[in-house]
């Protein structure tokens, strides 16, 4: 037990130090750790426990401490989750002082512009890959449509949208 | 400004809890459009250094708001507040898929909500795409690193490594 503890622990954030582009970007490295490798979860509650963090409030991260979870129960949950929260935690930590003491006012620009320029390109390319990879008929990819439209042109909270998808997904259309 | 560690620790516990399908829209919606703790420039600014780093870019968000607006504390609490109480309520959860996972309606359910949770994603991706519509080349930095995630599949380091040059190039363009 504590020595598959400190396994899950140093596992994880070795994970989490190439995980660039957040823990959704590297799902199948995640899954292959996981599942192959390490058995931690079986293939099929991998993907249930994916759905369940993703329905969830809060960060998509929680996947991983649902691995933790079903491999180590509590101590598992929390420690698989900070294995994924530390080592970003220290580098954004230094890297966010480093630019804000920068004096040169145009580096410190470039570094933002383009940092920002590829932040919206990373999100948007994201979004098409879990679309893939979750939406399974047209009315999944539908509702998606409908619910960027519905986030850019509307004022309204986008709960409601969370209510529809959890009825449309009820009667089974989704 | 500076803000009280208690007060960024209710602030992110806020923002995790109403993140349904990923926190980044709701972090967005919080801290530019109803807290305007930051304007939508600076957030694309952040969010961008902390898509930089390897790591659930959204924790590495919560460092950077917390340490701006009150130092290693403020981290530690945004950091805290934005994971404490999803982690319960996900644990929560674990706990009743064990009894009622295997109704086909509760998958549908959990299915819905994810396609739904996909597209505020992208929504968020899109509202991010305004703020650069003023400096149309950086329209096609942007446009390659979808090109190069999407149709050729490439992990996520290799887009940031292949697209970094040429986005530091026009940003230092657009920054003259």
């Amino acid at each position: 037990m504590m020595i598959g503890l400190v396994g899950l622990f140093i596992k994880l954030s070795l994970f989490s130090l190439i995980a660039f582009g957040g823990v959704n970007a590297l799902l199948p490295t995640l899954y292959d750790i996981s599942v192959n490798q390490e058995g931690w979860i079986d293939p099929q509650t991998f993907i249930h426990y994916f759905a369940i963090a993703q329905a969830a409030p809060g960060p998509n991260l929680l996947t991983v401490t649902l691995i933790g979870w079903n491999a180590f129960g509590l101590a598992g949950a929390v420690l698989a989750t900070l294995a994924v929260c530390w080592p970003s935690c220290i580098l954004i930590f230094y890297l966010q002082r480093v630019i804000a003491k920068l004096r040169h006012l145009q580096w410190k620009k470039t570094i933002e512009y383009s940092a920002s320029a590829l932040a919206v390109g990373l999100v948007l390319a994201s979004a098409w890959q879990i679309a893939i990879r979750i939406n399974g008929n047209w009315m999944a990819y539908a509702l998606t449509v409908f619910s960027i439209l519905f986030v850019l042109l509307s004022k309204r909270h986008p709960l409601y949208l969370i209510g529809l998808g959890a009825i449309l997904g009820f009667f089974g259309l989704i | 400004m500076q803000r009280s560690p208690a007060h960024l620790f209710i602030t992110f516990t806020l923002i995790g809890l109403s993140g349904f399908g990923g926190v980044l829209p709701w972090a967005r919606r919080t801290l530019v459009e109803q807290k305007q703790w930051l304007t939508s420039q600076e957030f694309n600014a952040l969010l961008g250094v902390c898509q930089l780093v390897p790591g659930p870019n959204i924790v590495n968000l919560a460092v950077c708001v917390g340490e701006r607006f009150g130092g290693v504390r403020g981290a530690f609490a945004a950091v805290g507040g934005l994971m404490l109480a999803p982690m319960t309520i996900v644990i929560l959860l674990a706990l009743l898929y064990d009894h009622y996972g295997e109704f086909e309606r509760v998958q549908g359910i959990l299915r819905g909500i994810s396609s739904v949770g996909v597209g505020l994603i992208a929504a968020t991706g899109f509202k991010m795409l305004k703020d650069e519509l003023d400096y149309p080349p950086m329209l096609a930095v942007i446009a390659i690193s979808i090109v190069i995630a999407t149709i050729y599949q490439l992990a996520l380091g290799w887009v940031v490594a292949i697209t970094l040059p040429l986005a530091l190039a026009v940003a230092w363009r657009k920054a003259r």
